[in-house]
């Protein structure tokens, strides 16, 4: 039986540095395996869309702007993703990757969080093309 | 609201739903006698998620993922008992290595979550220091788990027929120096819940539960060791690769919360046993088989042991690729019930420590809501709920 088995314990702790981290002033290296953003390779992809069906929280879009020369768009809602990795697990073309770099990926809007991914020419055709909400009347008041 | 009347000199404390003393919804009734508890009644479901009809809804590969989500703490375990079940279903074993990383990971996870409970039982006793360094060792365990997976907390090594990452020399290296300082500092916290007079004045004596007590409530996992129950899924149904690594059940006799402190202390050192075990003998080959999409038909029944004790999953496949029904016991639900039945003759102040002793997880065991109109028997009969006409919702 005893009183303040902890005693020892602080003793040492005072001349110890503080546990906490000093966030964001000192960044620890992240691991090599890190989960974090999802990057796509439109040059490898087939379309098979096999990672769309395997995504556990519909956060990836595929946009087939022409299937006979592979030119696709993918549409990834970083909100919605829950950086699980089944995607590039699915994938058996090696498209898909998770960086293990880019973490710090909060926001307060969605726009940045939605992310095209494709050749430059597809993202701009699909962007123009897009139906944007608000701009044209509603059939039934016309 | 109805306004209860209990005898004279009686009162009936309620706690929860919503509380700042507890961290998780559940609403707590105990009748007081001054100081001394006379009644303890218990109420959940007030964090229904309807997970298992969420699941009949995705394809097997997506619900994996769901079910992993059932709890934050024993997230692999969930994982891997749905995972082990499908695999059964689909006859697919996983191939050796992929099975001993799961048992390497569960291990972990073992031990991050009793890790925790030691910090979060410390703190309901009122011993915040034991509570602080226990939590600061913690991060060690996450450390090693974020190394292997790339996340801290849902790790989501499994994949339908295997698992996803290897375990390279260099990490094993890590893993080893990680067991050894957290060993060393298990044993002093051993030293801690046994020796010191003010933490030993919160647990000894409080609680108390027999054995014929425990398998009559039903008590699982650690909970039940504590009172002598020879009690484990890994034990007495080995799975995955439990079968070449043989458990050494943790048992005291006890029965009140200091045994079950001692319970898991020691398991924490069977589970680092294992895990060097297990770093030892890491077979060689694969990590994953392939998998069939559509699921044979057929029913499984899943049992593992999470840190809290037997998990069990029910699986029901119709040939497609989408379950037809998901059932999932937690084993803070089998534990509820040694919390009414203790809880009398104890002190007030002691209800914290008592209700943190099963370790309970109140989000994990909310599985159904029953909605109950005045006059409405409590019982319900078996064709009323194979019917679906009790009132009830999974």
């Amino acid at each position: 039986m005893t009183i303040g088995t902890f005693f020892g314990e602080l003793v040492k702790s005072l001349f110890k540095r503080p546990a906490t981290e000093r966030y964001p002033y000192d960044r620890k290296p992240t691991p090599e395996r890190l989960r974090g953003k999802l990057h796509y390779d439109p040059e490898k992809c087939s379309g098979c869309q096999m990672c769309i069906r395997d995504c556990p929280s519909q956060a990836i879009e595929l946009v087939t702007i022409d299937k006979e020369n592979k030119r696709f768009v993918m549409i990834y809602h970083m909100n919605r993703c829950t950086f699980c990795d089944q995607c590039v697990q699915s994938c058996r073309f090696n498209c898909l990757d998770l960086s293990s770099e880019e973490w710090e990926l909060a926001s307060l809007q969605e726009e940045p969080l939605t992310i095209y991914y494709g050749r430059d020419e597809d993202v701009q055709f699909l962007l123009e093309n897009q139906a944007e909400p608000g701009t044209e009347a509603h059939p039934c008041e016309e | 609201m109805e306004i209860k009347k209990v005898d004279e000199g009686k009162f009936v404390v309620p706690i929860g739903p919503q509380h700042p003393a507890l961290k998780e919804p559940g609403h707590f009734e105990f009748t007081v006698d001054g100081e001394i508890v006379m009644d303890a009644k218990v109420r959940l479901g007030f964090v229904h998620r309807g997970i298992e009809k969420m699941a009949e809804q995705r394809t097997y590969t997506r619900d994996l993922y769901l079910m992993e989500r059932v709890c934050g703490i024993c997230s692999h375990v969930h994982g891997t008992a749905f995972t082990l079940g499908v695999e059964k279903l689909a006859g697919v074993t996983a191939p050796p290595r992929a099975q001993a990383i799961r048992v390497i990971i569960a291990e972990l996870e073992r031990i991050h979550s009793h890790l925790l409970w030691l910090g979060v039982a410390a703190h309901e006793g009122g011993f915040d220091t034991l509570f602080m360094y226990s939590w600061r060792d913690r991060e060690t365990v996450m450390d090693l788990l974020e190394l292997l997976s790339g996340n801290r907390v849902h790790y989501s090594a499994n994949v339908l027929g295997g698992v996803k990452f290897d375990i390279n020399p260099v990490q094993t290296d890590q893993i080893r120096r990680g067991v050894d300082y957290l060993e060393e500092r298990t044993q002093f916290y051993q030293k801690v819940v046994t020796t010191d007079n003010t933490f030993l004045g919160r647990t000894r004596g409080v609680g108390y539960m027999s054995r014929e007590q425990a398998e009559l409530q039903g008590a699982v996992g650690p909970t039940a060791r504590a009172s002598g129950v020879t009690r484990d899924v890994r034990v007495d149904a080995p799975y995955s690769f439990y079968p070449q690594t043989p458990v050494q059940i943790v048992l005291d006799d006890g029965g009140d919360l200091t045994a079950r402190f001692i319970v898991r202390i020691k398991e924490l050192f069977e589970a680092y046993r294992l895990v060097r075990l297990l770093l030892d003998n890491l077979p060689e080959g694969e990590l994953a088989t392939r998998m069939p999409r559509r699921i044979p038909a057929g029913e499984v029944i899943s049992r593992v042991e999470a840190p809290r004790g037997e998990l069990m999953y029910f699986i029901r496949s119709n040939g497609t690729d989408m379950p037809e029904r998901v059932k999932i016991r937690t084993p803070s639900l089998c534990n509820w019930g040694t919390i009414t039945s203790t809880a009398v003759g104890l002190k007030l102040a002691d209800m914290p420590m008592l209700l943190a002793g099963i370790d309970p997880c109140f989000s994990c065991n909310d599985r159904m809501i029953r909605v109950r109109r005045a006059g409405e028997p409590g019982v319900m009969t078996w064709d009323q709920i194979k019917a679906g006409k009790g009132g009830w919702s999974v």
